[in-house]
């Protein structure tokens, strides 16, 4: 645990003061209270004599001292500690995430990371420091006491030994199930939970349908958590119940240990009054042990999530990367790619060509690897086998910002910042003129969006772009990529919520980005203007390559884009109403 | 229900934990008396060993039997500590899963009677919430922070009654150090509020900035803007830090003191101090300095778990309010005099609806959907034409004017009955964590398997679920079971089509689907609007052509009515837009 968490941290060497002077105040403590020995044995006589104690109540006096001088310096420590560690780990985080590949970032891992990075890596920093201090004082100090006891009574410092171990089996035990009740508890939660999200979700469904105080599945993982915390904590209530009645009994059995070796005359009365003195201020610290397992259990658990996003493998970087590339084509030849944590390949042996200067349309129906191409040009993810090239280049063997700053990739969710519209098109190229800037946003249909937007140029377009339609947000990331002058344009079409005027908007965008001569366009199409306009169209089903040509072709060869084709005129000419009217 | 409803929303404070927690309010008395008299017997073992020391010092030879007895009651009090201790808290946990079973349950309730529109906005999200983490914080204080509370309080008032017996001087000291700690310790949480709340808006920072990061990825990676953007990520982790260190340095001295004098140590050297003293000048027994050393020394630690409670409590009362205000939001008034609609048309008579009471979203529309038609509701993003559909199965209740089915007010008509008569099929597919055929029947509970089997084939989606590894028995889980998009719509139509609801609204059933799948939805339509009547709002304009009437929306307004002929000859705003969409399809 202490070996993890020193790990975690670049510089861990706030942790690593913070935790000495915390033990070397348990151990001062232990210290402390043995110089009651021999206080106690001063004044346990029939004439008390303080006097006689007086160097071992100086040495007390400075002991004392001292330790409140750890106390005041461990607190500063301890807040700095706290606060440090929390933006040092953030900053880690954030620059690991920084160089996984694109393809890292799925909506449940971007949940994840969320998550680590706030709540997770405050409350570790956080427990890191406050419990650690109790944790080592609960160890430390009953042993420095069992060491001290040692010198009084041999005797009584095995008993406290025996119930240390005793102890300590108990605590992993209680810990192990504990642990256990924690797994079932948060299965019964997120029973719970998912049945919450189903109940916001399909609430009209489900009025409906009579549901409206709840489906008897929701009534069921409601009963289903009540059965599970009360079992839970029944079984979690025993290991408790053993732990705290092992101390207990330890008490009584060092009540009966001093009263039978005082009784039967082994020792002096000062010797017993000390080894109670011990004995209870040994019992209390180990009692609270069992307090603090949950928090480290909580901790454990916060470190593991952080943890794992940390050894998330990055993206091979070769040693001499390539960051020059003449030409732009794209080039797959037999290319195999499996999804990680999939069983069937998402593509098998697709062999591909896009030159420089042409707009090639991907066509397929859902599932058939359209996406996973773009993916791969961008480099989400590595291939299996075979060989991508782009400017003949594998992209393995590219620097990987080189490869970028070729790309621009327009998909159907297009994110943009929270900013002005200028400054989220600037973003492609910040030192940009006006001229530019304008030019761009012509290009790609966006002058008359702006146009319409209140503060123009300077609209915020609120997080996410919410202030923008879909197919408006696509023409900013289209212009985007006018004004990079990326070389490679990744388009995925969005399919069809759009409205006419963006619709038509958008295939002009996308016809203007092929305009240029050195420019390859690789566009996921779903509108046959936009496949009107392709210079190529390769249909892919299944993950394999299963036609290639220009669209005249496809169409007279009558194979599997024919009927497409069809399919997608059928769909252009349905009418809601029947067809007889 | 009724009494929680009767408050005005927003009221937080204590008030809303101990409401809410009435009904368990015996239970939770009697976890407090077990907590109270287990504390109580928690100090007893303490007690005997000071008693012990006592009759040691006094006379070891002739207290024999008085030594016993006092390790017997030593381990009496130790095993009745137990006892209790354990009832304690089997009665809190049994009172707290009951109370968490017994809100939930209101929870969904009182959902089930919000107005639809309450869920749009605040999405699942919130439910999720109300459900799990402000149930959770209030967990805490029934099952934690109580127990701990009394007890630490029980601890204090017993040690201390059986100190200033023992010596009253050494009593006021060792309270002397203890309430040293107490004012340190106020000080230093004094200016928490203020430091807290600069602290949780830079932790939004931080989080927003990350999730920024992350949903931007393509953007920020593309086009190199890593640095910018991490930039507003450590600019947040500066803010957090800068606020943390302000607080620090305001409580460094306070919270240092605080903490140096609730040490144990620190009462150690108090009475090692004070009782030598007095020992000397043959003031104090030594018995009763061994009294003081074995009994006060541990104060300050048993003190520590009521700090911890208090902050549990804190956030109880958060969670508590955030779940009252929840239980008080107003549901949708369900009809005093419920009537059943004669008929299936639908007529929209001078509607306006403002969802911030400031700006109409519609204003002032006058229509009439006869029975068995279509019509189509058109217009640019914003027009308002969602807004117009959801007041038909009262997402929201119109503002001003009346919206009638079959004559009747919708607001007439018994909700439940009112969403029955109608089927809404959506973009954004809400499917049950239930087996496929479930998830069909829901649309009209109590339907046979070949009902169900048959909408599934009008639907187009039989077979797509016959190759399901479990065919109808299949389970899906909240992302749809490895359905696509497409698959899943038509679920929701099969789903509509056995419920034979009369009335059909559709929005954008298939704007968001690839053209391969949008046919087969579009085969799963037409068979559910067979003779319904029809609402369907379109981007598309050639879906919609032949539909019996189109309402053309701009600003909120009704800008055309008419039929797709008629509105093209008008060549206005419709002709418009059709002419850019056939522009783009030519």
């Amino acid at each position: 645990m202490i070996r993890r968490l020193y790990r975690l941290w670049p510089n861990p060497k706030l942790l690593a003061r913070l935790w000495a002077l915390t033990a070397a105040q348990a151990v001062l403590q232990g210290l402390l209270l043995a110089l009651l020995i021999p206080i106690l044995d001063a004044v346990i006589r029939p004439e008390p004599d303080v006097g006689a104690a007086t160097p071992w109540l100086v040495l007390g006096a400075v002991g004392a001292l001292l330790y409140a001088v750890l106390s005041v310096v461990a607190t500063p420590v301890g807040f700095a500690a706290s606060g440090t560690l929390a933006a040092q780990l953030r900053r880690r985080l954030m620059r690991h995430v920084s160089t996984l590949t694109l393809g890292w970032f799925t909506a449940d891992h971007k949940a994840r990371l969320a998550r680590a990075v706030t709540a997770d890596v405050g409350n570790a920093a956080h427990l890191a420091v406050t419990i650690g201090g109790p944790v080592i004082t609960s160890t430390l100090l009953p042993a420095t006491i069992v060491v001290v006891t040692f010198a009084v009574d041999w005797r009584m410092a095995l008993l406290l030994c025996v119930i240390a171990l005793v102890a300590y089996l108990a605590l992993r035990r209680a810990a192990r199930i504990a642990e256990i009740t924690e797994i079932e508890l948060e299965r019964a939660a997120a029973g719970v939970a998912s049945r919450a999200i189903e109940l916001g979700q399909a609430q009209p469904v489900l009025r409906a349908a009579g549901h409206a105080e709840g489906t008897p599945q929701m009534r069921a993982a409601l009963e289903d958590h009540r059965e599970t915390y009360r079992d839970g904590m029944r079984r979690a209530r025993r290991p408790f119940f053993i732990y705290t009645g092992v101390i207990m009994a330890g008490f009584v059995a060092v009540l009966a240990l001093t009263a039978e070796l005082l009784l039967s005359g082994r020792i002096e009365v000062a010797t017993a009054i000390v080894l109670l003195v011990l004995a209870a201020r040994f019992l209390e610290p180990l009692g609270n042990l069992i307090e603090l397992i949950g928090a480290l259990r909580a901790l454990r658990n916060q470190i593991a999530r952080v943890e794992e996003l940390l050894a998330t493998p990055t993206l091979p970087v070769p040693a001499e990367p390539v960051r020059r590339i003449a030409e732009a084509d794209v080039e797959f030849s037999d290319v195999t790619f499996t999804y990680p944590g999939g069983d069937t390949p998402a593509l098998k042996g697709v062999s591909l060509r896009c030159r420089a200067g042409t707009t090639t349309a991907l066509v397929g129906p859902s599932g058939s690897g359209k996406t996973t191409v773009t993916r791969l040009i961008a480099r989400f993810f590595d291939i299996d086998s075979g060989a991508l090239r782009v400017g003949g280049v594998d992209v393995r063997e590219l620097d990987p910002g080189t490869l970028l700053d070729e790309i621009a990739i327009v998909f159907q969710d297009v994110y943009l910042f929270d900013d002005t519209i200028e400054d989220n098109l600037r973003l492609a190229r910040p030192e940009a003129t006006w001229d530019e800037l304008r030019e761009a946003a012509t290009a790609a249909r966006l002058d008359e969006v702006i146009e319409r937007l209140p503060a123009g140029w300077r609209t915020r377009v609120g997080e996410g772009g919410a202030q923008l339609s879909g197919g408006e947000r696509q023409r900013v990331a289209i212009a985007r990529a006018m004004l990079k002058r990326a070389r490679v344009v990744l388009v995925d079409e969005a399919s069809s919520a759009l409205d006419p005027e963006n619709e038509a908007a958008i295939t002009r965008a996308i016809a203007n980005l092929g305009a240029d001569p050195g420019r390859t366009v690789v566009v996921i199409a779903h509108r046959p203007a936009t496949l009107a306009a392709a210079d190529h169209v390769v249909a892919l089903d299944g993950g394999r390559v299963v036609e290639a040509g220009t669209r005249e072709e496809l169409l007279r060869a009558g194979g599997a884009f024919a009927r497409l084709s069809s399919q997608y005129e059928r769909a252009r000419h349905w009418r809601i109403a029947k067809a007889d009217r | 229900m009724k009494r929680s409803r009767s408050q005005p929303p927003g009221l937080a404070g204590p008030g809303a934990l101990l409401r809410l927690l009435a009904p368990i309010r015996t239970h939770l008395a009697v976890c407090a008396v077990l907590s109270c008299l287990s504390a109580a017997a928690g100090i007893v073992p303490y007690i005997a060993v000071a008693e012990m020391a006592r009759l040691m010092l006094d006379d070891p030879a002739g207290s024999r039997t008085a030594i016993w007895t006092w390790v017997g009651v030593g381990a009496a009090g130790a095993g009745v500590w137990l006892v209790l201790f354990v009832q304690s808290s089997r009665v809190g946990h049994y009172a707290d899963a009951a109370i968490l079973h017994d809100l939930r349950v209101r929870i969904v309730t009182h959902l089930g009677r919000l107005p639809l529109g309450w869920f749009r906005a605040a999405g699942s999200g919130k439910v999720k919430r109300a459900m799990t983490g402000d149930l959770e914080e209030m967990h805490e204080v029934i099952a934690h922070a109580l127990g701990q509370l009394v007890g630490a309080t029980t601890v204090m008032v017993v040690a201390t009654g059986y100190l200033l017996f023992v010596d009253v001087r050494m009593a006021l000291v060792v309270l002397g150090v203890l309430l040293l700690t107490g004012i340190f310790f106020r000080v230093s949480m004094r200016s928490m509020t203020a430091h807290m709340d600069r602290l949780v808006t830079a932790d939004a920072r931080i989080s927003a900035a990350s999730v920024e990061y992350a949903d931007g990825i393509q953007v920020v990676k593309t086009f190199g803007t890593g640095g910018r953007v991490l930039r507003r990520f450590d600019d947040a982790v500066d803010e957090h830090t800068r606020a943390f260190a302000a607080w620090v340095a305001e409580v460094r001295h306070s919270s240092a003191a605080s903490r140096l004098f609730g040490s144990e140590m620190t009462v150690l050297a108090a009475v090692t101090a004070a009782g030598l003293a007095l020992v000397d000048r043959g003031l104090l027994g030594v018995a009763d300095l061994v009294a003081f050393l074995v009994v006060a020394i541990g104060l300050p630690n048993s003190i520590l778990p009521a700090v911890t409670a208090a902050q549990g409590v804190r956030k109880g009362r958060m969670g508590a309010a955030n779940i009252e205000r929840l239980l008080a939001r107003a549901p949708l008034p369900e009809p005093a005099n419920p009537r059943t609609p004669g008929g299936h048309g639908v007529e929209f008579d001078r509607v306006s609806f403002s969802y911030d009471g400031v700006t109409n979203a519609v204003e002032e529309i006058s229509a009439v959907c006869p029975p068995g038609r279509v019509t189509a509701i058109v217009g640019p993003s914003g027009a308002g034409k969602t807004t117009l559909a959801s007041l038909l199965p009262r997402f929201y209740d119109v503002s001003a004017g009346s919206l009638r089915i079959g004559g009747v007010d919708v607001r007439s008509i018994p909700s439940a009955q009112l969403l029955a008569s109608m089927s809404l099929v959506f973009q954004d597919v809400a499917l049950l964590r239930d087996s496929v055929a479930e998830n069909i029947r829901i649309g009209r509970p109590g339907a046979g398997d070949a009902e169900v089997r048959e909408a599934a084939e009008a639907a187009h989606v039989h077979d797509v679920i016959e190759a399901l590894p479990d065919g109808y028995g299949t389970l899906l889980d909240a992302s749809g079971g490895g359905l696509s998009g497409g698959e899943r719509q038509r679920l929701t139509i099969a789903r509509a089509i056995l419920s034979g609801a009369p009335i059909v609204v559709l929005d954008e059933a298939t704007a968001a689907l690839d053209a391969d799948s949008e046919s087969a939805v579009q085969e799963a339509l037409a068979n559910l609007t067979v003779d319904k009547t029809v609402i369907v709002i379109a981007h598309r304009l050639h879906t919609i052509a032949a539909a019996d009437q189109i309402l053309v929306l701009e600003n909120g307004r009704l800008a055309e009515q008419g039929r797709h002929d008629e509105l093209l000859v008008r060549d206005g705003l419709y002709a418009r837009m059709w002419a850019a969409q056939e522009g783009v399809l030519a």
